[in-house]
């Protein structure tokens, strides 16, 4: 029998058997989400403006991160044991933790809140006030992606996790907020520090010191988690998560060569879905988002032969660092300055960009360290500076958007470098631009318009 | 042919006519509650000065830029007011190379070439600090008329108070210690306009200031922001004849462009 969400899931991908079949369990989540039949309309409304739904593929994947949210929200009524870790990631133990028991489910809890909640319902903002009233105060530049998990728990909505990997190998706010949730609710932790800092001109080159110390730190997490949860995770865990999630890279490494095409073919908001998932997904997100690329490259390519795209043939092309989380607005107002936006540094480092580790190494810590310091994200500055240098040839660009968080330090802090570089480098202009990617209350997209429609009308006055 | 340049900004709405290479009439007037009816009055005044007894929408072509610029419904392109600025700087001070615009509440800094294009430009982000209206709230605390009378009593310190602050509402308070601590009130206004000026330099740290620099915008009338600009930068700001509307000409001279294609 039909239901007032019916409509939203089948413009989110679902099939009318997948709606009858999780039911029970969209009722559970949404009751527990505070999801009611008058958030019906707005959702639709909200997906319709900014989502491409004529694409099959995006509604498959808009699909795929619902499915990702019950999956959160369930996760302790169906008797799993719940491992959290923070965003940006190191998937690595994570995907070997999801690949030992299926009894483990392992999510990013905060990307999954500011993709559904947030691109979907439109109803992000009342998670993360509660998260602000739990130990994360407003007006203390902390980071809304803590403040929505936080939150999330604070209402009830997601569950208490068994244990947290702390990513403090990217970023101390994470592992402090992580600290928080312990102190709050008791829950054991695993902090994984690693080096960022790297001598400037060493890259791609990197010290196997690095690699042996963050992977020792990877390998500890993994005994406590073995402790903490009651498993032993398999010899060949690694070889097998990777092995489930390679089709994921492979299709990954496919759209970024169509989107290589004049015009792109699809709007950077809805490759943020995608780009999210693989960074946020080590269960069934990874499949879903296999089904959906498969689906979407199929569409994009047809687009591609037709000449069709989301922008006029001939646009400035520039590479953003990552679009935002939970408001696609704000991201969308790009592409409606008339620029194009073929690549994200984040879809970037998985879809071909990369260098290739040394592969030296044979504990799972370090051959997952050795992974990680080789893509460039969890190198250090010039890593990442450099990843941007060779997307501008690859991508055949025009200019970069280096987004980056007033209040994160390892964003923040390399915007100066990073824009006197590249434009020395590349010779291309470099809008450095100050948004907060996870919670539009600070920074309105109307307030970023200028800037981006000022950097717009350069860029197309040096194509002329 | 005639064209006008809509500027609706924050604090205040700017048209200018323009015909044959030169301004016939300009208008200013404050922004109030009905954006719509500001741009239609200020554009009427400005028709009125310029001796026409058309209507707005009698004219050539129409651009419209500042914040409201998208609401400007008998504009016939909209455009940023960083390029018209640029445009408009341009055009009144063909050497200029560095521009400082400052209104009531944003600050911007652009790099032009030799022929008035954009190569590089910051823009203050959601900070009030370094713009009008940093200097308007200051006012009020000082008990100055208006931030434009502000200016000669800065130039008249000796010993502008340090004002460490980047924050509108933590610079108030800052201010109102000293204030309580018998600092003079001179040197307290000096320290308000050399923290803007400051603040301005330090968004600017990737751009080249090369000469001619120009100080427009509002807050270009003001002469203890431009002498504290001018010791930040070490170098001399040109200060159009009315730096108010250059944004409003930028987009009349964007509005020419577009009728000769």
């Amino acid at each position: 029998m039909a239901n007032y969400y019916d409509k939203l899931f089948e413009l989110c991908g679902f099939e009318y058997e997948e709606i009858e079949m999780e039911r029970p369990r969209i009722e559970a989540s949404f009751k527990r989400l505070e999801i009611s039949p008058e958030d019906m309309e707005r959702a639709d409304s909200w997906v319709r403006q900014n989502h491409d739904i004529s694409l099959e593929g995006v509604r498959k994947l808009l699909g795929a991160w619902l499915k990702e949210l019950i999956d959160l929200v369930l996760a302790r009524d169906e008797g799993k044991k719940i491992v959290y870790y923070g965003f940006p990631a190191i998937l690595g133990p994570g995907l070997m933790l999801s690949a030992s028991s299926e009894d483990i489910f392992v999510s990013a809890p905060d990307m999954v809140l500011d993709h559904t909640m947030g691109q979907i319902f439109n109803k992000l903002n009342p998670i993360l006030e509660a998260g602000e009233i739990n130990g994360l105060p407003p007006g203390h530049a902390l980071c809304s992606l803590w403040q929505a998990k936080v939150g999330g728990i604070a209402k009830g909505m997601i569950p208490v996790p068994d244990f947290a990997l702390a990513s403090s190998y990217y970023c101390d706010m994470g592992s402090k907020a992580d600290d928080l949730v312990t102190a709050l609710y008791g829950v054991p932790m695993a902090y994984i520090d690693g080096i960022m800092d790297s001598q400037w001109g060493e890259y791609p080159e990197y010290l196997p010191e690095r690699v042996h110390y963050l992977g020792t730190q990877i390998n500890q997490a993994l005994e406590k988690a073995e402790k903490v949860l009651k498993i032993k995770i398999a010899p060949g865990a690694w070889e097998k998560s990777r092995k489930s999630s390679q089709p994921f890279r492979d299709k990954l490494v496919r759209l970024v060569e169509v989107m290589k095409a004049d015009p792109v073919p699809l709007s950077i908001v809805d490759l943020e879905l995608l780009e999210a998932l693989s960074g946020s997904s080590t269960g069934r997100g990874i499949q879903e988002g296999i089904k959906a690329m498969d689906i979407l490259i199929h569409e994009l390519e047809r687009r591609v032969e037709a000449g069709e795209g989301v922008t006029e043939k001939g646009a400035p092309r520039v590479m953003i660092r990552l679009g935002h989380t939970s408001d696609p607005r704000v991201t969308r107002l790009i592409e409606e300055t008339g620029l194009a936006v073929p690549l994200t540094f984040i879809l970037g480092s998985w879809g071909g960009v990369k260098v290739n580790p040394k592969g030296d190494y044979n504990t799972p810590g370090e051959i997952i360290a050795d992974y990680e310091l080789a893509g460039g994200y969890y190198y250090g500055t010039e890593g990442q500076i450099k990843f941007y240098e060779r997307a501008a040839e690859l991508m055949k660009l025009d200019g970069f958007i280096a987004q980056y968080l007033y209040n994160c330090r390892p964003v923040a802090t390399i915007s100066h470098i990073q824009k006197k570089y590249l434009q020395e480098k590349t010779g291309l202009p470099v809008l450095s631009l100050e948004i907060d990617n996870f919670d539009s209350r600070a920074y309105s997209a109307d307030s970023l318009r200028t800037k981006v429609e000022t950097f717009a009308e350069m860029l197309k006055s040096n194509k002329r | 042919m005639l064209t006008a340049g809509i500027d609706v900004g924050a604090a205040t709405a700017k048209a200018v006519i323009f015909q044959d290479g030169k301004i016939i009439g300009y208008a200013i007037q404050p922004v109030g509650h009905d954006i719509k009816l500001v741009a239609h009055e200020t554009s009427k005044e400005a028709l009125h000065r310029a001796g026409l007894s058309i209507s707005i929408e009698d004219l050539d072509y129409i651009v419209s830029t500042g914040y409201a610029r998208n609401s400007i419904e008998f504009a016939n392109k909209t455009m940023s007011e960083i390029i018209c600025h640029a445009k408009g700087a341009h055009f009144t001070i063909p050497s200029t190379r560095f521009i400082i615009d400052m209104g009531g509440q944003d600050s911007k800094a652009i790099e032009v070439d030799q022929d008035g294009n954009i190569i590089n430009f910051a823009m203050n982000d959601k900070c009030a600090a370094g713009t009008g209206r940093f200097l308007e709230v200051m006012a009020h605390i000082l008990q100055v008329e208006s931030m434009d009378e502000m200016g000669p009593l800065a130039l008249k310190s000796n010993e502008p108070c340090p004002i460490s602050s980047t924050c509108t509402v933590f610079a108030e308070t800052e201010l109102v210690v000293l204030r309580a601590g018998g600092k003079n009130r001179n040197d307290l206004i000096a320290g308000v306009h050399k923290a803007v000026a400051s603040r301005v330099a330090a968004m600017t740290a990737n751009l080249n200031c090369n000469p001619d620099a120009v100080f427009t915008g509002g807050v270009a009338r003001n002469t203890g922001v431009k002498k504290y600009l001018e010791e930040e930068f070490e170098r001399e700001f040109l200060v159009p004849d009315e730096p108010q509307i250059i944004g409003a000409l930028g987009a009349a001279l964007i509005a020419q462009t577009q009728l000769l294609k």
